[in-house]
């Protein structure tokens, strides 16, 4: 995997964003959510638990990204 | 008198098709739209207890599929850890580079899982429509095949398989194998199919591709069960849970002897059957439906 520390402050923003939007989702019901929001639906009661969870593990893993760019760089194969 | 929504026998039968046509490359999803069309059973895609059944046979069917390549799985969680702790994944470390493979195959599918599921569930739910789509299916493995990266060779039931995986698949091709995996949420198009034919085009054998395919279905197919158990334990789940325990265990038993065979089979065969098949049936249902 190629090593590019300038990807480590994109790659962490966009873990807590999208750890943020999680949380949106875990809390609000579809009608509070953004309009902006995947699955939001004025009017519905009903709780995105599976979007909450998606972007979740989609932010978890920007930090894994982030955490892969901090290791140590090695030549590149020949 | 007291009906259950799905009877036992149904269950059975849904149970052992579903086992068996998941690791199959010809589409379960498909099976069991068509199957209760065909037998005149009062079963569709969309009912509420059929979906909580399905939950029960996929379940059984990812619990197989994991403890088929259990020893496999543990030395992948301990390739993804030894990654982790070194911050980096190290150049000849095959169970490390699988594992992140698996992963970044993974995401894609359940992210396009997650959001498009329920509509295209409703979009194509009749059976004329999966029996349309597994004539599509069948045409698309006769691609793979013709469109694969390189022909069979005498050799490739030897040496290490997850050592070929690795070293044969990028990461971008990673990505595009695992998001194809989402064209099987449409009925007829078939999950092991799309990433068998995937590994084809990728440059992997018959066998590597399988292996793959089913190490790649394990965690989107218990992860998308697991999410919806809730709705087997709960009120859904009235009148379903004892035939879903009978389909779980059918399905569970006739998955574990279809990868035992299909892991034999793929050392030496190919696709072209199972294309075949899908492209026969599809058409035969088609016209049954259309009369």
């Amino acid at each position: 995997m190629t090593k590019n520390p300038k990807l480590i402050p994109v790659a962490i923003v966009l873990g807590i964003v999208l750890i943020v939007v999680a949380i949106v989702y875990f809390v609000d019901s579809a009608s509070a959510l953004p309009s902006f929001f995947p699955g939001h639906q004025a009017g519905s009661s009903h709780h995105h638990t599976k979007h909450g969870i998606a972007a979740l593990i989609v932010g978890l893993l920007c930090f894994v990204f982030a955490w892969f760019q901090t290791g140590p760089s090695r030549p590149a194969d020949a | 008198m007291h009906h259950d929504p799905i009877s036992y026998v149904q269950a059975l039968i849904l149970g052992l098709v579903q086992g068996v046509a998941e690791p199959f490359p010809i589409s379960s999803l498909g099976h069991g739209v068509i199957l209760p069309r065909l037998l005149g059973w009062n079963i569709h895609q969309n009912d509420k207890f059929f979906l909580t059944f399905l939950v029960a046979t996929h379940l059984a069917t990812a619990i197989v599929l994991f403890f088929f390549f259990l020893r496999d799985w543990m030395r992948i969680l301990a390739g993804l850890g030894r990654s982790l702790r070194d911050r980096e994944i190290g150049r000849n470390d095959v169970d490390a580079r699988l594992g992140w493979l698996l992963v970044v195959g993974t995401i894609p599918a359940g992210l396009i899982g997650v959001l498009l599921e329920d509509s295209l569930r409703k979009l194509f739910a009749s059976a004329a429509s999966a029996a349309a789509f597994l004539i599509v299916n069948g045409v698309l493995l006769l691609l793979f095949e013709r469109w694969r990266k390189r022909a069979p060779r005498p050799g490739d039931a030897l040496g290490d398989h997850d050592r070929h995986i690795a070293e044969t698949v990028s990461w971008r091709q990673a990505i595009g194998v695992g998001a194809a995996q989402a064209a099987a949420l449409v009925p007829g198009i078939s999950r092991s199919g799309i990433t068998m034919g995937g590994g084809l085009l990728v440059g992997l054998s018959n066998e590597d591709a399988a292996r793959y395919g089913f190490l790649l279905a394990t965690p989107i197919i218990g992860a998308a069960a697991v999410l919806k158990l809730p709705d087997l334990m709960g009120s859904a789940g009235n009148g379903v849970r004892g035939p879903a325990l009978v389909g779980a265990l059918a399905a569970g038993l006739t998955t574990y002897f279809a990868v035992k065979f299909l892991l034999k089979y793929f050392e030496t065969n190919r696709l072209t059957p199972f294309g075949i098949y899908c492209i026969a049936a599809g058409t035969i249902c088609t016209l049954i439906f259309a009369l």
